[in-house]
């Protein structure tokens, strides 16, 4: 299999996933974001809320960081600034989750 | 070293279709939607900060902008949905009618908007 079926497959599944996740909190942020402190801070420290904003927010980011190194392909004409720009799409495509559910774990 | 390669698409040529508006909006979204990921990673990491430095993030989120702010980041996440269950359907072979890309395009634009008044009626307890 060549690495862009690869790329296309992992595209296609992580975006079946992401849409019953961006559903729930959507539906979440919604009823938190106005609240108070307390409340706000609950919803984050629930172990449902935490296990499920984790998994959307890595599987959020490892499906832009895919879908948009297309947009790079599409609109750099650069390969320099293309590759640099991947690199750091995907370097904060770990580094941003990784840090915040570190923190969050920590609440 | 430069890429002799045509950039696509040529969103400059091209009539503008349902489709095009579409597939359009569906990248811009997209990236809108990383980046209030990003910003909903900050604030969520901001409540380690405590209830005190939390007063000022809470008056922005509970004034106008903050508000529209809110409603803005739920239609680019239900356009992206809706956008997304589109494509999916495309890649299983159905919908590549005009006529049918242009209902299905139809019903991203429309229902995106109808599906953030829902969202927002059901998230504030409005219905259900």
């Amino acid at each position: 299999m060549i690495s862009a079926t690869k790329k296309w497959i992992f595209l296609k599944i992580s975006g079946a996933i992401l849409i019953p996740l961006m559903l729930w909190f959507v539906l979440n942020l919604i009823s938190i974001y106005d609240q108070q402190f307390i409340e706000v801070k609950s919803f984050f420290t629930t172990s449902l809320s935490k296990f499920l904003f984790s998994i959307f927010i890595i599987n959020a980011y490892f499906f832009s960081a895919l879908s948009i190194s297309e947009v790079f392909e599409d609109y750099i004409q650069n390969d320099k600034i293309k590759n640099v720009a991947n690199k750091l799409l995907f370097a904060s495509a770990v580094v941003i989750p990784l840090i915040t559910i570190i923190l969050i774990t920590r609440l | 070293m430069e890429n002799k390669e045509p950039l696509s698409p040529h969103i400059q040529i091209y009539r503008w279709h349902i489709s095009s508006l579409v597939s359009i909006s569906h990248r811009i979204t997209g990236i809108i939607n990383i980046i209030a990921i990003t910003i909903i990673c900050f604030w969520a990491s901001s409540l380690l900060l405590g209830e005190n430095n939390y007063e000022a993030i809470n008056s922005f989120l509970n004034s106008f902008i903050g508000k529209f702010i809110i409603l803005g980041i739920t239609w680019s996440f239900l356009f992206q949905i809706l956008s997304e269950i589109r494509h999916l359907i495309m890649d299983l072979g159905y919908g590549f009618e005009i006529q049918t890309t242009k209902i299905t395009g139809l019903i991203v634009i429309f229902g995106s908007i109808i599906f953030t008044v829902i969202f927002y009626l059901i998230g504030k307890n409005f219905i259900l």
